[in-house]
């Protein structure tokens, strides 16, 4: 124990004395939660809970600009302008972008609309030998015609959630005014001649969340504070790899192996050193996401209920960063070597496994590499624990593949050695 | 009782991967307790893969080899308690003080608390750098650090010392009181196995001298007998008379 005690005070003295390495282990993720959280929470705003900016012109007095204003309020997906300027005005705002989306409503459209399906219903009664046979039933109806404008760029998810929105309403009047009309001309004295349309099929959205925790959004500071915290957890290979290889080039290396005792106990206090400093790190990236992102107008950061949870997937994900830092440790031969390697390995695990942008929103190749990836395990560890509150035992999965990872860098590492000796 | 030899090697042989030709070509020598030898050799004789060897650090071919009494193929682990390394290298941490480099590495021997401050503050004091103790190695001169490389290996008071060119590039005041240390620690019996290409220096320290070439021991015994025997003026030119002029690197 007096050995690893000794290896583990020696390596976190010479970490806390190299300034640049800290800088590199602390102020590199803190710096990097905050402009990337900056920086994503407008996309993922879009995502959730950005409303866009549409331009309403409802040039009709009727019912059917009243529904469609009121279908549109209903999606809460817009913030509607309404306005009485010209089609031209309206283009031309929508076009600098003033406006993602702007509706022009016809004048007359609710009389225009009545005007077709009272046409639509004389003829079909005609048909059927109901109707007024004297009455001239073959006048072409004329589609009533509301225009929308897109802006430029428009992603093509709002314009189809607009289309959507806009023909749920005006399908919702035309089958009332069908069947209104309908009534009327088939009305007997004692007939309600003004029933209104029941839905007949109800969407109910069903709440799958039990626990307000679990009713959190992944916004930009759920999503950045866990993701590079675990990048700067993992960044640390370039540190370590760095140190085992310049104890082995000043023969500091040489010299512990001619000590008695296990090298693996020399080899178990590095890692134990490097882990403390990871799960500071972990400490740190947290509470600046609790108590600083705030500050910079983003939301705060929601930790969950598993305080053990959390504790053990940052062990777990420390642990598996060292592993790997001591892998490029004794596979590279110079500190140039593993830090290039280190640092772009880093990046392209990261980038796989969710850091930059979420898994979700990358093409389904991709999406399955990111199951190869240990930062997309601990990612996923730390959503589970944010997100969706688990526990110690939701994440034991994601866990136990971070420790099988450290496991075959180490085996890596412990045979290169025994290979080269 | 019986009393070992400090050093019995016999037909060792390193041939590294990849290479057709022995490091070490069966060599085979006793080493006595309590004597000051020098390993000379040219550049790639052989010195170096023969220390590691006996110090466990890399593993011999073939051949067999005992350090007081014990096989570095069944006893490393109980060898290296009595053996003390010191390397080419300055192996210390630049970034810690001298006192930390220290106490981390007789530590790393099992040695704690009062004992070792004690130990540490006596060498320090004999290698003249008492007053610097808690400087770090970073700004020490090339002598300085040599001083502290050897107290390092020296530390836990080991029977045998495998000393790589402990006084490479040192002043000479420097160099004067590294191998006053290595007589003192001599006086007090302990065995001192040391490399050098500085001849002058080895015929004043060592009392027997080993010249490797070629992965073969040349020759070997007491400096003033062999250089007499072989009618030379000194080492040096005993040296040159049995490794050659031409240049090995």
């Amino acid at each position: 124990m007096l050995r690893l005690f000794a290896t583990i005070k020696k390596d976190l003295i010479i970490l806390l004395r190299d300034r640049g390495g800290l800088a590199i282990m602390f102020l590199m993720p803190m710096a990097m939660i905050m402009i990337m959280a900056l920086i994503q929470d407008a996309p993922f705003k879009d995502y959730q809970e950005l409303k866009i900016p549409l331009l309403l012109v409802n040039n009709d007095t009727g019912s059917l600009g009243r529904q469609i204003e009121k279908g549109l309020l209903e999606s809460k997906i817009v913030e509607i302008t309404k306005s009485t300027i010209s089609d031209v005005e309206v283009k031309q705002k929508v076009k600098a972008g003033d406006y993602e989306i702007g509706i022009i409503i016809p004048p007359q459209a609710t009389q225009s609309l009545h005007n077709n399906v009272n046409q639509f219903v004389s003829k079909k009664l005609a048909v059927a030998g109901l109707g007024d046979s004297t009455k001239k039933t073959d006048t072409v109806t004329t589609p009533l015609d509301l225009q929308i404008l897109f802006a430029p760029g428009t992603k093509k998810s709002f314009k189809a959630t607009i289309l959507s929105s806009l023909k749920q309403s005006s399908s919702k009047l035309e089958t009332q005014t069908l069947l209104d009309f309908f009534s009327k001309r088939l009305a007997t004295e004692k007939s309600d001649s003004t029933q209104v349309l029941k839905e007949f099929i109800n969407f109910s959205e069903v709440n799958t969340v039990e626990t307000p925790a679990e009713a959190l959004l992944l916004n930009s500071v759920q999503h950045n504070v866990p993701a590079w915290t675990i990048f700067g957890m993992f960044f640390i290979v370039i540190s370590m790899a760095g140190s085992i290889i310049k104890e082995r080039d000043d023969g500091s290396y040489t010299r512990i192996r001619t000590m008695p005792g296990s090298f693996i106990t020399v080899l178990i206090g590095k890692v134990s050193a490097y882990l403390l400093v990871c799960l500071t790190q972990c400490l740190l990236m947290l509470l600046v996401g609790i108590y600083v992102l705030p500050h910079l107008g983003l939301p705060t950061l929601q930790i969950g209920k598993s305080f053990g949870g959390i504790v053990f997937t940052a062990f777990c994900t420390g642990v598996a960063a060292t592993s790997y830092g001591v892998m490029i440790g004794t596979i590279f031969r110079t500190h140039q070597q593993s830090s290039t390697f280190g640092a772009v390995s880093v990046v392209i695990l990261a980038a796989l496994g969710g850091i930059w942008v979420p898994v979700y929103v990358m093409p389904e190749m991709i999406q399955t590499l990111a199951e190869f990836s240990p930062l997309y395990w601990s990612l996923s560890a730390f959503h589970k624990i944010f997100l969706n509150g688990g526990s110690i035992n939701t994440v034991v999965l994601y866990n136990l593949k971070l420790i099988g990872f450290a496991a075959v860098m180490l085996g890596i590492s412990y045979f290169y050695n025994k290979v080269k000796r | 009782m019986t009393v070992h030899k400090a050093i019995e090697v016999k037909n060792l042989v390193k041939i590294y991967n990849g290479s057709q030709q022995p490091a070490v070509n069966t060599i085979s020598f006793d080493i006595p307790q309590a004597k000051i030898v020098g390993l000379l050799g040219p550049n790639g004789a052989g010195k170096t893969s023969t220390i590691s060897m006996l110090c466990g650090l890399i593993q011999p071919s073939s051949g067999e080899a005992t350090i007081l009494g014990m096989s570095i193929h069944t006893h490393l682990q109980e060898i290296k308690k009595f053996i003390g390394v010191v390397p080419q290298e300055i192996a210390l941490y630049p970034t810690l003080t001298a006192f930390e480099n220290l106490h981390y590495i007789g530590n790393m021997y099992g040695l704690k608390g009062e004992s070792l401050r004690k130990k540490i503050n006596e060498h320090l004091e004999i290698v003249g750098l008492a007053d610097v103790a808690k400087k770090r190695i970073e700004t020490f001169s090339g002598g300085m650090k040599r001083r502290i490389n050897l107290v390092a290996g020296i530390l836990h008071d080991p029977q045998i010392v495998f000393l790589d060119e402990p006084t490479v590039g040192v002043d000479v005041q420097s160099r004067n009181l590294i191998t006053e240390h290595l007589h003192l620690l001599n006086h007090k019996g302990t065995t001192i196995i040391y490399t050098s290409h500085l001849m002058e220096e080895a015929e004043n320290l060592c009392n027997e001298i080993l010249i490797i070439d070629k992965g073969e021991i040349i020759s070997q015994g007491e400096p003033k007998k062999l250089i007499e025997k072989n009618q030379t003026k000194n080492l040096e030119e005993l040296f040159l008379k049995l490794t050659g002029k031409k240049l090995r690197d």
